[in-house]
């Protein structure tokens, strides 16, 4: 699968990247020389042990930490090359954020939240779309609430709704059902999904959890700051299978 | 325990240190004022020693005891000197003479060399005799024809000791003195006054007192104790003199200059229990936000065995350290205050002799208790409730729970509710006294002020809606996060504008009792004035020469002038306030409402004020016997009634055809006139200037321009208290700051939750001012709110014939509002550049 998409300029990517923390001997190496693609319209999951670098692998592609050395892309950018005000615009216009927990801003209601990076931008956003958005994720009914009077569910769909919104190149989420019970959490991913079946989204995810994970088309397990193992197509059983042989 | 305090006082030094200046501020002003009190109270008991140094005794006019004016001094014949001086007990007597604003020196020019401010002061010279307090610097004593003068004078006027110098008298004549020398008084300084001393019969003379003293300052012969002489002298003095010693005089003069220096110093301490009162909200907020944020450290503490009267005493300390540290500090700057404050008052005319700063251990005292007493007090609450924190809050995930604002509505109403009342009582009712009067009005502001700041709270969310609205509107997300933010936390936003609402209530109410006051200035003038020009001593309101007004009457471009003359009179053996005033043309150039009778009462007539006539049941056509300054006594009969007293400021009135013949000078201090009809008023104005040419102390105005000074002046008063006050602004402004860091710190998350979905910094730093923009503008609204509803108040409270009705400075108001909100900007810029730099990762990872 991977093979017939080569030509296609992957949505994000990561080139010999290393992210190195402090210094000397109490240096920590949190991705030791990583290259990964990530392919557009692909809902890619990423997992490993806790301390593996997951958070910091999404956190450098998407501009949100640095590298110590090696390239990261979002699309054509390189992120390397931007100051903190084009990073910023890039963050708000090419790429998502789904974070596990208070994903929004209490003093705005749950439609504000939605729009916000479009609003940042000064940017009204495609009506039409973030209607569909926002009909997909189920909130018609809940547009008007704050995030204080929404369920832990309906913030996260909020969430991906948000993310959704302006259609960015990435969309990026770390652990986005970490804090939900097993039902919402379904739930949260389906939405996730069909983005990626229906809207041709890009979503890249850390989870912990195998039958999440198993939503994805494609399962990356780090461990300690390498890549180990890449997989397409899985299935919870495969994925818990390759973590009980990383030693997870 | 204290270890604990320190450390949770380290880990918020910042804002704690935001927190001190506060209080440092409050501190460094008491700590000023008592300063600059105790310090001019020393400079003026050395003045009063250096003036009667060596005087062992004095006699002066019974009843003379008070350092008053020329117009009340009661002087007496010299003749006594010789007899006091022949006596074997006394070595030496000399009379002395002096009164300000009666004669200057004029320059080359033709100009007239005076100070701006401090008077001119035409007096005798009293050295070189051991009574003397005047020194000699260059030159010689004056004799005959010779006059001495204060250096800075001889500088400005470019005259030199040996060259004539030109003196106007108060005739308006000029005559020509020899500058006999450059003289100092006591130990140096005058204070800013201009000195010009003659010899005694040469002062009589030049100041039309010829024959007369106003004291006799008397040395001992040696070996003769002042008790003794002050009883050798008293034989030779008649019923109306007395003879006191050089202690009893220095005593009166300290007390006198204390008096002044006491009200004065007591009004600056009220300033500065202002400042103070409002930083106490400042604490009290820090604080508060403190415990509120370290609940779940609270928590945790109380769940490994921290008893709670343990965890207040932490914030007790804790508190107590900003207490202490602000008082050190509020004592050192306490001087940088009271220089300050010299400073500020000398910009307004005023100045201040020149002397060294003390400390008292007093002022150190009240400084550590009111430093240490503001910060513990308070703490009281935030200890409270720390110490009320549940083991279990450790546990507890997520914000802090909001506390229903019913105990706060409760408690705000508690205290607003008397505290108008006691407002009210000290505004409108008696509590009798002065003193009485303030404490009613001070505590009832204090506890109004409170209570409204508590209130505020219900409303403090809904105002910032719709302050915030335009601002959402305007500057879209940005401005709609900022509205957001700042109706979130009513309780805090609340606390934190109440030094910014108190300060500009009080700046606010000062506005509209200005207004109020020029707005009845106005009135007055249209209604009670009717002269074309006005002649007057253009400094304190002093006399002049009466004859003034027989040359101007004589121009034929003028065609009415009346001069008035306060005069010292007994109308049936008792003393009252009267006027003498050209009475055939008076009413026309003010109106004195007469209801009864004529104005043109004549030299057997006068005129009584109908509240006085009602008081003593007198009516049209009664006799009343009258005895004038020089004893002439004569029966009147009552030609008028008037209702209108406030420009002639008498209850009777006589004609000064009549009193000038009695009064030991004639001397007006006010002349009004009108221009014959059909005359050019420039022309007019040019000829009366011409005649009053002469008389360099005199300003000629008319009614724009009478009113244009009045407001100068006033304006001037305004400017001097809001200047103490914007104090208060300045502590509103560190509690802005203060606030603004609290929350940004609060918000951390969301910071980095906004800048990771794309919030520019400068986007989220114009957020942050905005926020604080809003917050301020609501406290400055209400401040302005309350200012207005107390300027009112007072105007009715104080409502007297100079105030008849309530003015409000618009234009003023909507200033003060902006500038609220710039002060919110301003003090949000610190803040909203911390929150632009929190790194984005760090900001989404902390909890
Ligand atoms: N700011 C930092 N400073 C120092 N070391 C860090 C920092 N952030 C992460 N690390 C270290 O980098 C390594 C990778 O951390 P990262 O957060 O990427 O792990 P993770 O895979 O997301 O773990 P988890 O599943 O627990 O979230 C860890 O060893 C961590 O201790
Ligand atoms: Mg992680």
């Amino acid at each position: 699968m991977s093979t017939s998409q080569e030509s296609v300029l992957p949505a994000a990517r990561l080139v010999d990247g290393v992210k190195t923390y402090g210094s000397g001997d109490a240096a920590v190496t949190a991705l030791d020389n990583v290259s990964v693609d990530f392919q557009p319209a692909r809902f890619t999951a990423i997992m490993g042990p806790s301390g593996s670098g997951k958070s910091t692998l999404m956190h450098c592609i998407a501009g949100l930490d640095s590298l110590t050395s090696g390239d990261a892309y979002i699309g054509e950018t390189r992120l390397g090359d931007l100051k903190d005000r084009k990073l910023t615009e890039l963050r708000r216009t090419e790429v998502g954020f789904i974070f596990q927990a208070f994903n929004l801003v209490p003093t705005l209601t749950a439609e504000e939240n939605i729009v916000l990076p479009l609003m940042l931008g000064g940017r009204k956003g495609d009506r039409e779309w973030i209607d569909n958005v926002i009909d997909t994720v189920g909130l018609r009914d809940r547009l008007t609430h704050r995030p204080s009077e929404l369920s832990g569910g309906q913030q996260q769909r909020v969430a991906v709704a948000r993310a959704l919104a302006s259609r960015p190149t990435i969309i990026f989420a770390d652990e986005p059902t970490g804090n939900l019970d097993s039902n919402s959490g379904s739930e949260v991913l389906a939405f996730m999904r069909r983005a990626v079946d229906e809207f041709g989204q890009s979503i890249v995810m850390v989870t912990h959890d195998a039958s999440a994970a198993s939503n994805a088309h494609r399962v990356l397990f780090l461990n300690d700051g390498h890549i180990v193992h890449d997989m397409s197509d899985p299935t919870a059983d495969r994925i818990l299978d390759t973590m009980k042989s990383i030693g997870s | 325990m204290l270890r604990l305090a320190l450390k949770g006082a380290r880990a918020n030094l910042g804002r704690l240190i935001l927190t001190l200046l506060s209080v440092v501020l409050g501190v460094a002003f008491v700590s000023g004022s008592f300063v600059l009190a105790d310090s001019l109270r020393s400079i003026f008991d050395q003045v009063s020693e250096d003036a009667f140094a060596g005087v062992d005794a004095q006699v002066r006019a019974v009843g003379n005891d008070l350092n008053s004016s020329n117009a009340e001094v009661p002087r007496f014949s010299d003749e006594y000197i010789s007899s006091i001086a022949d006596l074997p007990e006394a070595k030496y007597a000399e009379g002395g003479i002096f009164a300000f604003e009666r004669a200057y020196t004029v320059d080359a020019n033709g100009e007239v060399v005076r100070p701006t401010g401090p008077p001119v002061f035409t007096g005798s010279w009293s050295g070189p005799s051991p009574v003397s307090s005047f020194r000699i610097i260059d030159g010689e004593a004056p004799v005959g024809q010779q006059v001495a003068i204060d250096p800075i004078q001889a500088e400005r006027g470019g005259f030199t000791v040996g060259e004539p110098v030109t003196v106007s008298l108060p005739s308006g004549e000029l005559e020509t003195y020899t500058l006999s020398g450059t003289i100092d008084f006591g130990e140096g300084g005058t204070g800013g006054a201009f000195f010009i001393l003659f010899d005694l019969p040469t002062t009589q003379h030049v100041l039309e007192l010829e024959g007369l003293v106003d004291s006799i300052v008397v040395a001992a012969a040696d070996g003769v104790s002042p008790e003794t002489l002050v009883a050798a002298i008293a034989p030779v003095l008649p019923d109306d003199l007395e003879a006191v010693t050089g202690a009893v005089v220095i005593g009166e003069q300290k007390e006198d200059f204390g008096t002044f220096i006491n009200i004065f110093g007591n009004i600056l301490l009220g300033f500065a229990i202002v400042v103070l009162f409002v930083s106490t909200f400042i604490i009290n907020n820090t604080f508060a936000t403190l415990v509120g944020q370290r609940t779940r450290q609270y928590g945790l503490m109380r769940s490994i065995g921290a008893s709670g009267k343990q965890i207040m005493q932490m914030v007790f300390l804790e508190a107590g350290a900003v207490g202490f540290a602000a008082s050190g500090i509020g004592l050192v700057g306490g001087f940088g205050v009271a220089a300050g404050l010299k400073k500020l008052f000398s910009t307004a005319g005023g100045e201040f002799p020149e002397g060294p700063l003390e400390i008292r251990l007093r002022t150190l005292i009240v400084v550590v208790v009111v430093g240490m007493g503001v910060s513990l007090a308070s703490a009281v609450v935030p200890a409270l409730r720390a110490a009320r924190v549940a083991p279990l809050e450790a546990f507890r995930t997520g914000g802090q729970p909001v506390r229903p604002l019913k105990v706060r509505i409760a408690f705000g109403s508690a205290v607003l509710i008397p505290g108008i009342a006691l407002l009210c009582w000290g505004m409108f009712g008696d509590p009798g006294g002065t003193s009485a009067t303030l404490s009613a009005i001070g505590f009832g502001g204090a506890l109004t002020f409170i209570g409204v700041s508590m209130l505020s709270a219900m409303f403090a969310g809904a105002v910032a809606s719709v302050i915030g609205a335009p601002v959402a509107r305007l500057r879209g997300v940005t401005g709609q996060i900022a509205q957001g933010n700042a109706r979130r936390n009513p309780k805090r936003t609340s606390s934190t504008v109440t030094a910014l609402m108190i300060g500009l209530a009080l700046i606010s109410g000062v506005a509209v009792l200005t207004r109020s006051i020029l707005d009845s200035f106005d009135e007055f003038l249209s209604e009670s004035i009717s002269a074309d020009l006005f002649v007057f001593e253009s400094n304190q309101n002093l006399e002049f020469s009466g004859a003034l007004v027989d040359k101007l009457q004589t121009l034929p471009e003028v065609d009415q002038v009346a001069g008035f003359s306060p005069l010292e009179v007994r109308v049936d053996g008792d003393q009252v306030r009267a006027t003498g005033f050209d009475s055939v043309t008076g009413t026309s150039v003010v109106n004195m409402g007469i209801t009864e009778g004529t104005a043109a009462i004549g030299t057997k007539g006068l005129a009584v004020l109908d509240t006085t006539a009602t008081e003593l049941g007198l009516n049209l056509g009664d006799t009343v016997t009258v005895e004038f300054e020089d004893g002439f006594t004569t029966d009147l009969t009552i030609q008028g009634i008037f209702d209108d007293r406030s420009v002639i400021d008498a209850d009777w009135l006589f004609d000064r055809g009549l009193t000038r013949e009695h009064r030991i000078t004639d001397a007006i201090t006010f002349a009004g006139i009108t221009f014959t009809p059909g005359t050019d008023p420039a022309v007019a104005r040019a000829a009366v200037e011409r005649v009053t040419g002469s008389f360099p102390q005199l300003a000629v105005q008319d009614n724009t321009e009478f009113k244009q000074q009045a407001e100068d002046q006033i304006a001037q008063l305004q400017i001097v208290i809001s200047g103490l006050l914007v104090l208060c602004l300045v502590v509103a402004f560190f509690g802005i700051v203060n606030t603004m860091v609290l929350s940004v710190l609060e918000r951390t998350r969301e910071i980095g939750l906004l800048r990771a979905v794309g919030m520019t910094r400068r986007q989220l730093q114009s957020s942050v001012r905005w926020e604080a923009a809003i917050i301020s503008v609501f406290g400055a609204l209400l401040g302005v709110v309350l200012g207005v509803i107390l300027g009112w108040a007072s105007v009715i409270a104080i409502s007297d014939s100079f105030i008849s009705k309530t003015g409000i400075p618009w234009g003023q108001l909507v200033t003060f509002v902006i500038v609220g909100g710039i002060l919110g900007v301003v003090a949000a810029w610190f803040p909203a550049r911390r929150a632009a730099r929190l790194d984005v990762l760090e900001a989404i990872s902390t909890d």
